[in-house]
């Protein structure tokens, strides 16, 4: 292979690398030395670090107290030992006895002085991991007996202060009360003997807050029972809850099981020595979230800024508490906690964040997790009653979980998807199992209500997890199930499943994984044949066979887009003399010219590409004749590539950036006319599916991207010429400056027009995204509050929002799956688009939601519940 | 945040051989690069196939999403031969493909990503002296994806081969754009005809470096290792 050819650049660079490591300075080496603690045996390794430290600590402190905030900021799973150190660090060295007398603080001191600089600093960012992960830090430093108990209670007031604030927003306030809630569950039984009140305190804030955002619970629950407001859930938990359940577990005891929820290295040592004092925390204000005005707004008058992760965050139970920790147990919350930090923290190297994981037991306690099989048996730990838990099942559970986090996972859902493919990698045999239990364990919830998004996310999981180990899954189990209804989600996600394998493979290939049952024709699961273009008047019987032909020759002789646009217009004469009956003949030549235009570039993505490039004058003509128009062009894609939906989201993607289709269009054509490729026909009832919704998202993201690029370049643009104007200004005010003040006022250069284009643009590209928005909020009242007149209403939209009809699912027909799914996908787009909504909430609200005032129809509630859940209307 | 592991989104050795820029103002490009170098593929991945896992690192809700892809030729047979370019609209979205994608696998084989300076008309094509790309000149094992050592395809894959064959025929050494950013249609028609003058903005950039872009491109694989 070529692969170990030495070239002259390799080698140079590995020159340079060496070179890097040999001239490391002291306090590189100290900083390195403070980061690897503990990389073979910790509680072997502190002393020496903490001599390491001592030898090189002149004028070396801001390096060592760096290295400790590396190490507890980037290595959670570290930080007790960490705080052993320090507490080590207060000690006199030896034959240092007399030098506290001479009042020179001590190093572990100066370290925390320098410490505490870039916690202010983190803070300062609202840089909330990092600024949780220093308070965890202190507590066990609280506990150590390092910080005065008094200090770090007042710094765990000032976070909860913050659940005081008039108009918290929600992402805020979560983040400041796991803050305190965790540095509470560490510290709480020394702060607890300091002062029971305060304590109870803290918890009683957190118990009104968590109240206080009840109902903004539903729109995010991973389980979706539309007749009930759930306050809590069999089989998932959300976060702030679980701290605060525990929070009261632990002070009904005095805090008496944080011994054994995290490791206290330093619990035995000796009290500080004499002459030292504890260190006082230094109190904090938590500053206000910075919100940039940049006085863009849309057309409503309303901020247009963006903001996220504003909901509950809810984690998905796969397994008993006797297999993986339970959330709301001490013990169990400070692992889980733990291991979601590693998952987080580690997301820029997938590998590293795998290694890291299935390394953690070590840094628990003993008899937290089940021995690695083959471990001698002498080596291992008494299993801990209520723990001993199963480590592989936990990361699943841990990695899945932040996977389904609605309305949307932290990083992209590919993140998670890798993570576990390189867990998987690192310990086949034992991760493997856990792998399969837990597509088990979603698949049967599946019947259960598991929510359409999660479930979407679940077969995106499922076949690229799927595509990284050879297919290997054992279908056969699940073959019963084609005796359910085919919309019911158990056969939704076998369908779904296929279809995601297909595309990240090839037919055959997949074809070969599934056994008889999943291929028969019957089953809706395989397709007949390989997702190829199907081009309708391919068939010499079609009347417009011949018209075709002549467009298709044209297209394949590269003709200019003027002659073959001349040729449409003969055509149109020519069908609409010849054709019998009521022929639409814009209709048809829409679709002739589009379908033909497909047909030259369905060869691959690229050919597609160039094929409208070159015709994008004919595209522009096709798609000038209003609604009506850029319906029949998406209608003709979708006729087109009626056996291929990718290509139908790729086509359409690509019409709207080519400007062919706006977003709307997109919007409005997949409510009335819908793939409808698993209804089999757009007659029915109307309904949203899953693959309606990726249309849908592609849109409205669309919608959304455009207004980003927008606003990032009218900011940028303003930016620089503030900068250009105040150069001038400083420049030119030297003599007469009182004069010139005033005049330059006058005599400021006007915008530039690139200024007013953008300015122009990012206004007229906001209503476009309002327009988007209200067509897709229509829409969803279409399908799930119509008018008994309405043609295509669905009987069952009401109904399977009852408690009974929820019950009596198992007798459900398609018809109250697909109202069902619907109802999904409406309460999926309130909370995932939300803060864009938000923006609207009163335009929107008064044109489609207007007309259920004082209705007491059960739909009709529900969707307006659900809007202002989303909107903010009811917290 | 990478005091403790590297990232895995940092530029590797991978280069251009070709390219006439220094190191320099290569890791400047590279900085700000949104497009990447794919290798290791079978020679029968599709473009759809590409897609359908890039994708997955888009990000159309901040504008961005997959511009186009490049796949890579055979300069003789115009057949595909191992590799391609994947260009989004935005430098974050290669990023993270750089971290979530590379190194796993698409159509059964662990795939390779790179960021990369830039695709320009020519680098689609293979520069090894049999028109493939340089690694399978060299390469001593037999590798079903990448045409065995013989004509020995799997059985499974021969019609996946001949639609492969067939597919490129046509290829000219011209790359769609794959759509600019948004423009107002009704402006002004003397900023129209500007902007059609330009537009779009990639071709007319390839046109002017056509010339060298020839000369300086050669096979992306040279200079790995």
């Amino acid at each position: 292979m070529s692969y170990e050819r030495p070239y002259n650049n390799r080698r140079r660079n590995r020159d340079d690398y060496e070179r890097r490591e040999a001239y490391e300075t002291p306090e590189q080496k100290i900083r390195t030395a403070i980061i690897r603690l503990g990389e073979v045996d910790v509680i072997q390794e502190i002393p020496r670090v903490a001599k390491q430290i001592r030898e090189q600590a002149v004028g070396s402190v801001p390096a060592i107290s760096e290295g400790f905030r590396i190490g507890v900021t980037e290595q959670p799973y570290k930080i007790p030992y960490y705080a052993n150190l320090l507490r080590l660090l207060h000690d006199h060295a030896d034959g240092e006895q007399e030098s506290s007398t001479s009042g020179s603080p001590s190093l572990g001191k100066q370290i925390l002085e320098d410490f505490w600089k870039g916690f202010q600093a983190f803070l300062d960012k609202l840089s909330w991991r990092e600024t949780r992960l220093c308070i965890h830090f202190f507590a066990h430093l609280t506990m150590a007996k390092v910080i005065s108990v008094q200090s770090m209670l007042n710094l765990l007031q000032s976070f909860v202060a913050v659940l005081d604030e008039f108009g918290v927003s929600h992402g805020r306030a979560k983040r400041a009360g796991l803050c305190a809630a965790e540095g509470l569950m560490i510290a709480g039984k020394t702060l607890k003997e300091a002062s029971v009140t305060d304590v109870i305190d803290i918890i009683n804030a957190i118990q009104i807050y968590v109240e206080s955002a009840a109902s903004s619970k539903r729109l995010v629950q991973p389980v979706a029972q539309f007749h009930a407001e759930l306050d809590s859930l069999e089989n998932a938990d959300e976060l702030l809850e679980s701290a605060l359940a525990v929070l009261k577990a632990l002070n009904s005891t005095d805090f008496a099981e944080s011994v054994n929820s995290y490791p206290q290295p330093y619990v035995d040592l000796p009290d500080l020595p004499d002459g030292a004092a504890v260190f006082e925390l230094p109190s904090v204000l938590v500053p206000p979230e910075i919100i940039e005005l940049d006085g863009l707004s849309a057309d409503t008058g309303e901020e247009a800024q963006v903001k996220k992760e504003e909901w509950p965050e809810y984690y998905i139970r796969l397994f008993d508490n006797e297999v993986t920790p339970d959330p709301v147990s001490a013990a169990g919350y400070a692992v889980r906690s733990a291991l979601l930090d590693i998952v987080e923290i580690f997301e820029v190297n997938r590998k590293e964040c795998a290694r890291l994981l299935l390394e953690y037991p070590k840094w628990t306690l003993p008899g937290t997790f089940k021995p690695r099989p083959g471990a001698p048996v002498d080596l291992q730990p008494e299993p801990v009653p209520g723990k001993n838990w199963q480590l592989e099942s936990t990361l699943m559970e841990i990695v899945l979980g932040a996977l389904f986090v609605l309305p949307e996972s932290t990083y992209k859902a590919i993140y998670y998807i890798g993570l576990i493919t390189e867990i998987c990698k690192l310990s086949p045999s034992t991760v493997g199992p856990a792998v399969g239990k837990s597509i088990r364990k979603l698949y049967a919830s599946l019947a259960d209500g598991l929510d359409v998004e999660v479930s979407r996310r679940f077969a995106e999981w499922f076949a690229i997890h799927m595509s990284n180990f050879g297919f290997q899954w054992v279908w056969k189990e699940w073959v019963p199930d084609l005796s359910l209804a085919q919309q019911h989600p158990k056969r939704g996600f076998a369908r779904r499943a296929v279809e995601f394998e297909i595309r990240l493979a090839y037919h055959e290939r997949i074809a070969k994984t599934l056994p008889e049952a999943f291929q028969a024709e019957g089953a809706h699961v395989l397709p007949e044949h390989a997702p190829g273009p199907d081009f309708e008047y391919d068939e010499p019987s079609n009347p417009h066979h011949n018209a075709a032909q002549s467009v298709l020759n044209l297209f394949k002789g590269r003709a200019k887009a003027e002659d073959v646009l001349a040729h449409l217009e003969s055509l149109k004469t020519t069908i609409g003399e010849t054709a019998d009956g009521d022929v639409n003949v814009d209709a048809v030549i829409r679709s002739v010219a589009v379908q033909s235009l497909l047909n030259i570039g369905s060869r691959s993505f690229s050919h597609f590409l160039n094929a409208i490039e070159r015709y994008l004058p004919v595209l522009r003509s096709l798609a000038t004749g209003g609604l009506e128009a850029k319906t029949d062009i998406l209608t003709a894609v979708s006729l087109f590539w009626n056996r291929n939906r990718q290509m139908i989201a790729i086509v359409f993607d690509k019409l709207m950036q080519y400007q062919i289709v706006d977003p709307t269009d997109v919007v409005g054509w997949t409510f009335t006319n819908g793939v409808g490729n698993e209804r089999g026909d757009s007659e029915g009832p109307s309904a949203i599916n899953a693959h309606d919704w990726d249309l849908l998202k592609g849109a409205l993201d669309k919608a959304n991207g455009r207004v980003l690029v927008a606003r990032k370049k009218v900011t940028a643009l303003r930016k620089e010429e503030d900068d250009t104007r105040a150069r001038a200004k400083a420049s030119g005010g030297d003599v007469t400056s009182m004069e010139v003040d005033t005049e330059t006022k006058l005599d400021e250069p006007p915008e530039s027009a690139a200024l007013t284009t953008a300015v122009k643009a990012f206004t007229s590209l906001t209503s476009q995204q309002k327009t988007a928005l209200a067509r897709a909020l229509d829409g969803f009242i279409a399908c799930l509050a119509p008018l008994s007149s309405d043609r295509r209403a669905n009987p069952h939209a009401h109904e399977v929002l009852t408690e009974k009809a929820w019950h009596n699912r198992a007798n459900w027909s398609d018809e109250e799956w697909n109202a069902w799914e619907t109802w999904g996908w409406y309460r999926h787009f309130c909370r995932a688009y939300s803060p864009y909504l938000r923006n609207y909430s009163t335009t929107l609200g008064t044109v489609s939601l207007k007309k259920f005032e004082g209705s007491t129809d059960p739909a009709a509630l529900q969707i307006m519940k659900l809007w202002s859940v989303a909107t903010g209307e009811e917290a | 945040m990478a005091h403790v592991v590297q990232s895995l989104d940092q530029p590797s050795n991978y280069k251009d051989s070709q390219a006439r820029v220094d190191r320099q103002k290569q890791n400047e490009m590279l900085a700000k690069s949104s497009t990447l170098y794919v290798g290791n593929l079978s020679f029968y991945t599709t473009e759809e196939q590409i897609y359908e896992l890039f994708t997955k690192c888009g990000s159309p809700e901040d504008g961005g999403g997959v511009k186009r892809i490049i796949m890579g030729l055979d300069r003789n047979t115009r057949t595909p031969c191992g590799f391609c370019f994947v260009e989004y609209y935005t430098h974050a979205e290669a990023l993270a493909t750089m971290r979530y994608i590379s190194g796993t696998k698409l159509d059964e084989r662990i795939i390779r990503c790179d960021l990369d300076l830039g695709y320009k008309d020519g680098r689609q094509f293979g520069r090894g002296r049999s028109g493939g790309q340089v690694r399978d000149e060299h390469r001593q094992d037999y590798d079903p994806g990448r045409g065995g050592w013989g004509a020995q395809a799997q059985r499974a894959e021969i019609e996946r081969r001949r639609e492969v064959e067939e597919r490129y025929a046509d290829a000219n050494g011209m790359a769609a754009g794959g759509g600019g950013d948004w423009k107002e249609i009704n402006a002004p028609p003397a900023e129209q005809t500007l902007k059609r003058g330009r537009s779009p903005e990639d071709e007319g950039g390839d046109t002017r470096q056509g010339q060298r872009a020839r000369m300086d491109d050669l096979d992306p694989d040279a200079d790995r290792m």
